[in-house]
């Protein structure tokens, strides 16, 4: 089983690209099953159509044991596995604690081991704000993680952050990052500070999704794009990254940088919107 | 490993001094049952104390509904006066808004809310913290001439009860009124405190001291554990002086009992002891030293996780502590004279105190027959 998830900065295009990554890889006999571990829960609603119940929810309303897994697991587009460990209102409880919560109800449930999945995708929260945030790189939950950016700084800062996140665990135990997920959607739209960025920190970019209005008008309508427009360039550049993913080796435990070397990807960001400026 | 319970314990206790409000602790229920274990062997038909008992979904999810529910459930179940929250890590980590709660809830009996994580300081810290939440109960009252409050005892400290009659008998003989026990008083008695002249601070709650003689005028003075003929006296005529009394008389020592055990405390001078404990310890080690001759080797409080290592390296004949100390004493195979919280494995609920002229002998007995319990290997380990 290919088990990784994807983190990046809020509001980056995680979920977007979880989806059509699970959408590209589903079918021909690959098993896929994403959970989603925003309190948001609306990582799964491109491939499925709507919001789905959360783990959470069932928790909330059932004792643990008498969940079943019919309850929190749903099928969507080509058949993929979908599940949203869910959270507390904003503003009270742990979400945190929800992450750990969810995919305790899980393996209770031995979801893995019923479905059988060939690919497992994690689509985590903003950040590693908490030990909860960092559940699936713990217990050998996934084997590796991939980071999306742009290039803004602040993006490129919590990328950072969560490389930071990744080698403690690694240390630990075997999760790795498996690459960075340049998204172009940007003000900035330089894959090549990304690149660099991405050599500093010992990986690569394993893939690019540039900005597309297919991406919006699919989301629209509550699909991923490889639903909506099976034939786009946009779709063929969700496949072309999910083969890559999914065939990805390359692993490392990255090299996180000091506030003085992001000082320097951030001066060349700056070099770059003046040359633009000019 | 230092024996501190942290704040949510010190706290507790010290709520759990005010006997007929409900003491409504939010937390997991292990986090109650620990605190409350330890309070209800030493007073059994006590059960003032209940918990919102937050479970992983209250973890998740926010623990204030089962407050809410909590609230209500005691104010119709539980006939006291007042109910007193004290919550522990849990909220504090998830950032329950207790307050909220509480202030959005129009119940008929007064609640006092106190914030006590455990990680947040010491059981003492959580002791003063609570007594200073706690006096918003308090209401102005007129002064009763020649009167204290005694701060600082604990409802589940050992010897307690007859230690508390015994003070009070000795400053009744100096003609001093005990007008509150904090925290060992009812709600109408803690109400009533600042009608006391003076506050006498037995070990901790200072800041509540502070506090009354900000808010309502009542100078305090500090005094040890009154431990030992010596310290009794001192004890009652420090209060004494404070209030411009002639302190106790001296007829009031008998210290012919003493020359029944002459040879036994004869063999017992200068034999070599350790004693650890909070703000007994101190006063205790001055009477073993001061009164019945001990060498007190090995002086430590429970912040100090070196106890042990001390002991053993040390030539101690004796050890005095709480149960906790019956380990290393069963190691090195010497008595423990049991004197501190907490008491768990004796119970003490006769008219045997060891503060006091009184205690001072009940102490002395204890001793003498904790030394005769073991063999003479032991007490010549010396």
């Amino acid at each position: 089983m290919k088990k990784f998830c994807v983190y990046g900065k809020g509001g980056i295009g995680k979920s977007t690209i979880v989806s059509n990554i699970a959408a590209s890889l589903a079918g021909d006999d690959c098993i896929v099953m994403v959970m989603g571990c925003d309190p948001k829960a609306d990582t799964t609603r491109n491939l499925i159509g709507h919001r789905i119940p959360t783990i959470l929810d069932s928790f909330r309303n059932e004792r643990a044991d008498l969940i079943n897994l019919n309850d929190v697991v749903f099928r969507g587009f080509r058949g993929i596995y979908c599940a949203e460990a869910g959270g507390p209102e904003p503003g009270v409880g742990c979400a945190g604690r929800g992450v750990m919560t969810a995919a305790d109800v899980l393996k209770r449930l031995n979801a893995f081991e019923e479905i059988k999945p060939d690919v497992l995708i994690y689509d985590v929260l903003g950040d590693v704000v908490c030990g909860g945030f960092a559940m699936p790189l713990k217990n050998n939950l996934a084997d590796d993680v991939y980071i999306v950016t742009t290039c803004d700084p602040m993006s490129i800062y919590a990328a950072n952050n969560i490389s930071k996140g990744i080698k403690r665990f690694a240390e630990r135990g075997h999760v790795r990052l498996g690459g960075l997920i340049y998204n172009g959607r940007s003000a900035v739209n330089e894959p090549s500070i990304v690149e660099m960025f991405a050599e500093k920190l010992g990986t690569r970019v394993v893939g690019k999704v540039p900005m597309s209005n297919l991406i919006s008008r699919a989301e629209i309508h509550h699909k991923t794009v490889i639903e909506y427009a099976a034939n786009s360039t946009i779709a063929q550049d969700f496949k072309n990254l999910a083969n890559e993913v999914y065939a990805n080796s390359y692993k490392v435990v990255p090299q996180p940088l000091s506030d003085h070397d992001l000082d320097g990807i951030t001066s060349e960001i700056d070099l770059f919107l003046r040359e633009q400026d000019m | 490993m230092a024996l501190d319970g942290g704040k949510f314990l010190g706290a507790y206790r010290a709520s759990l001094g005010i006997s007929d409000a409900v003491v409504l602790c939010h937390v997991p229920i292990g986090c109650h049952w620990g605190g409350g274990i330890l309070a209800g062997i030493s007073r059994q038909q006590d059960i003032n104390h209940v918990c919102t008992a937050l479970h992983e979904r209250e973890i998740v999810f926010g623990g204030e509904s089962s407050l809410e529910r909590s609230l209500l459930n005691v104010a119709s179940l539980h006939p006291g006066p007042a109910i007193i929250v004290v919550s522990g890590d849990v909220p504090s980590i998830i950032g329950d808004d207790c307050e909220a709660v509480i202030r959005s809830l129009d119940l008929d009996k007064k609640i006092a809310l106190i914030n006590a994580p455990g990680f947040m300081g010491s059981m003492r810290d959580g002791y003063e913290d609570a007594l200073l939440c706690l006096a918003v109960f308090m209401m102005e009252h007129d002064t009763i001439e020649k009167s204290v409050n005694l701060i600082g005892f604990c409802r589940d400290d050992f010897k307690v009860d007859a230690d508390i009659r015994e003070i009070k008998r000795l400053l009744s003989y100096a003609g001093i009124k005990v007008n509150c026990i904090i925290s060992n008083c009812s709600f109408e008695e803690f109400r009533g405190a600042p009608a006391a002249e003076l506050n006498v601070v037995v070990g901790q709650g200072k800041l509540l001291a502070e506090f009354m003689k900000k808010e309502f005028a009542i100078p305090y003075i500090e005094a040890a554990y009154p431990y030992g003929l010596e310290k009794s006296l001192t004890f009652v005529e420090k209060i004494g002086a404070a209030l411009d009394l002639s302190g106790i008389a001296q007829n009031e020592l008998d210290l012919e009992s003493y020359k029944k055990i002459y040879v036994y405390l004869q063999k017992l001078n200068g034999m070599p002891v350790s004693i650890i404990g909070d703000y007994h310890s101190s006063p205790m080690a001055q009477f073993l030293e001061d009164e019945l001759g001990f060498d007190v080797n090995v002086n430590s409080n429970f912040e100090d996780s070196s106890f042990e290592d001390h002991v053993a390296s040390s030539n101690s004949i004796m050890i005095f502590g709480s149960s906790f100390e019956l380990k290393i004493a069963k190691v090195l195979g010497i008595p423990l004279v049991r004197y501190v919280y907490p008491v768990f494995d004796r119970v003490s609920f006769c008219d045997a105190p060891f503060a006091g002229i009184r205690g001072a002998q009940f102490l002395t007995e204890d001793i003498v027959n904790a030394a005769l319990m073991f063999r003479d290997d032991y007490i010549t380990r010396a």
